[in-house]
């Protein structure tokens, strides 16, 4: 046994529980943070389960034979809702807006002779096949493409199964944007669309978090080295301090965000490099955003990394020196973890009101949004979210000018017995 | 003889905490005047009040008749503070940092040029400017701050504790600098230290501070005189009742 180490060991665990920042942030923070992970997406699971119960569908009946009727009485039975049209093709449904006018988002085309083809291959015809075909509307959302896709598969394979196997196939097309793309599965498309959307909030997690961690750092060891009391002294505007900093840390952004979207581009190309290979490109199925949408986006990402810094200015200002300010940011972590997790897998738009509001009302959460909403050529959602970001950045600069211009910047300090907001002593002699 | 500085009642509360319990100072201009007194005493307190960093609670203060509180603008034209233990910017060069700081009193490049000179004479590092901060010792990147504050040729220049934690060397080189460039300067210096002997050597005149408040001021041979003792620190110890 080492001399010592039993000593060394519970006097380092003593110091270490006692400080009740590690204890918030590794102890505390998990524990609330992966609940809140796991009852979203358990949610959006449940809640796409619950859409699959309602599941509709426009059922172009092109043969009207008697197994193009047994089919549509199976969707029943499986609890799809049908609207039968006859005498209408896919591109006239799609064109024609029928799909909002009833409120869903598949069209299963029954083509003509599909009765006479079961029957000539029931009769011994074995090499006469037949196929019923999906449109799904392709919307990013992921659950509902799988669920749609999933359902119409396990029908005809239960159908098979009734009456002979390899009787009946299944083709799949995509309705993106308002145009119909032929063998393009939704499914294999929002596969691809979440391996893509996985690497988004990793990236803004990270930029994100390094960012602030500087922006903090900077401002504390201002404070730490008294170089910030000396600044304070000299004959300039207070403001031109914080707009120093921050302009600083802009750059940084700037960079940053610049970085980000080279980084981003080359992803999107090498997914559509290896879509090439798997027969399927995204691009040309028009999931890539448009250079508007490449705009939008890093300035979605510019603003909310700006709004990020400034707060981390504003914690930085309570800490008395660099461990505290770089404890004090990692408050904001789980702000920026929650949403970046959820939403790699679940589309906001699958969550009850509240946690869409309150995810809304992160503005980290935006350039997660922006960068799914460009990419569908949503570019309103990006461009909204960008004007809330910028709205609370400015509150967010006020309150940090505010603190700047008293001295406050010097005296406040964030206390954590009761999270009591106390001025500290600064009589430190 | 005008005043450089002047405050009147002066109260500072924290919270709960009164640091400064009606404290009264004069300073007169071309003094180096001292403020001592032990630990908590009140001393940093006073000196972030005047250097317009804190407001006071109540009571006033006034630089070259300006006033601390509605003036700070004003002020700090016109002064520079040298906080206690305070450093520079660890990967700037001595140079650079003085250069940086140059820029906020200098009106041109020729009278940024003549004080950055200046201030490289006065602090004596020679060519270790030219080495970043971080690789100074604490003697020289206070020796560095010291020109800094004296540089632009303040009126009031204002040091809290600028000696505190060096050696006898380096304390030495500092006391000479604040003597020889103040006086040279035309500068009023305010500075504060728990160290009472070496307070009676550099100032022409000092007030001591206990609990928030000037309890003795004067010059230090008449303090001596007045109490009967041998140095400042007895003076401190029987005025306090500690002795």
């Amino acid at each position: 046994m080492l001399k010592g180490f039993g000593t060394v060991l519970t006097k380092e665990l003593r110091e270490l529980v006692r400080d009740p920042k590690i204890l918030l942030g590794m102890i505390i923070v998990p524990l609330i943070m992966f609940p809140v992970l796991g009852s979203i997406m358990s949610f959006s699971i449940q809640s796409a389960a619950e859409q699959a119960k309602k599941a509709s569908a426009l059922v172009l009946d092109r043969d009207g034979g008697i197994y193009a009727t047994a089919f549509m009485e199976n969707l029943k039975a499986n609890g799809v809702k049908i609207y039968n049209l006859t005498n209408v093709n896919p591109e006239e449904a799609v064109n024609r807006g029928l799909l909002s006018e009833y409120n869903t988002t598949q069209i299963i085309e029954i083509p003509n002779g599909f009765s006479e083809n079961i029957t000539r291959h029931l009769a011994g015809e074995t090499n006469v096949t037949t196929y019923v075909k999906l449109y799904s509307v392709f919307s990013g959302t992921g659950i509902v493409e799988d669920v749609g896709s999933s359902l119409i598969d396990l029908l005809v394979e239960r159908l098979n199964r009734q009456y002979a196997p390899d009787l009946m196939k299944t083709s799949k097309a995509s309705i993106i944007k308002g145009q119909i793309y032929e063998n393009v599965d939704p499914r294999t498309l929002s596969g691809l669309m979440i391996s893509q959307a996985i690497a988004m909030p990793i990236t803004i997690m990270i930029l994100l978090t390094y960012s602030m961690q500087i922006a903090a750092t900077s401002v504390a060891m201002e404070k730490e080295e008294k170089t910030l009391e000396t600044l304070l002294t000299l004959p300039m505007d207070r403001f031109a301090i914080l707009m120093g900093k921050l302009s600083g840390s802009i750059l940084v952004a700037g960079i940053g965000a610049l970085a980000y979207m080279v980084g981003f581009n080359y992803h999107m190309g090498s997914f559509a490099s290896f879509s090439a290979v798997s027969g399927l490109d995204l691009a040309s199925v028009g999931l890539a955003p448009s250079l508007l949408g490449y705009v939008l986006l890093g300035i979605s990402l510019f603003v909310t990394l700006l709004s990020a810094l400034a707060l981390a200015v504003i914690l930085s200002a309570f800490a008395e020196d660099v461990r505290s300010a770089q404890s004090m940011v990692g408050y904001i972590y789980p702000f920026l973890f929650v949403p970046s997790l959820a939403l790699m897998y679940v589309d906001i738009n699958m969550l009850p009101l509240a946690a869409r509001i309150a995810l809304y009302a992160i503005p980290y959460t935006h350039p997660i949004i922006a960068s799914k909403a460009v990419t569908m050529g949503d570019n309103l959602t990006a461009a909204l979210g960008i004007v809330y970001v910028a709205i609370f950045t400015l509150v967010i600069m006020y309150v940090a000018s505010r603190l700047f211009a008293t001295e406050k910047i010097l005296t406040m300090k964030l206390k954590f017995k009761g999270f009591r907001k106390r001025e500290k002593s600064a009589v430190a002699e | 003889m005008k005043t450089a500085v002047e405050a009147t009642e002066v109260t500072k509360f924290f919270g709960n905490i009164k640091a400064l319990d009606g404290l009264n100072l004069k300073v007169n201009t071309g003094e180096i005047f001292g403020l001592i007194g032990p630990n908590g005493a009140g001393k940093t307190t006073c000196l972030r009040v005047i250097s317009t960093l804190l407001l006071p609670t109540s009571g006033t203060v006034k630089v070259f008749g300006l006033d601390v509180s509605a003036d700070a603008p004003e002020v700090r034209k016109i002064i520079t503070y040298l906080p206690e233990e305070a450093g520079a910017y660890r990967n700037l060069s001595g140079w650079e940092y003085l250069q940086f700081m140059a820029n906020f009193s200098a009106r041109n490049k020729d009278e940024k040029y003549v004080a950055v000179q200046e201030a490289a004479e006065i602090c004596g590092l020679g060519d270790r400017l030219r080495d970043k901060v971080k690789t100074y010792s604490k003697g020289m990147k206070r020796r560095l701050l010291i020109a800094r504050a004296l540089m632009p040729k303040p009126r009031l220049a204002i040091l809290d504790e600028p000696t505190g934690g060096l050696d006898v060397l380096h304390s030495y080189h500092i006391r000479g600098i604040i003597k020889r460039y103040a006086k040279n300067r035309d500068t009023t210096v305010l500075l504060s230290s728990h160290n009472m002997l070496e307070v009676e050597h550099l100032c022409d005149k000092v007030a001591l501070v206990n609990k928030g408040k000037v309890v003795a001021e004067g010059k230090p041979a008449e303090l001596r005189d007045k109490y009967g003792s041998v140095n400042l620190e007895d003076v401190f110890a029987k005025v306090v009742g500690l002795a």
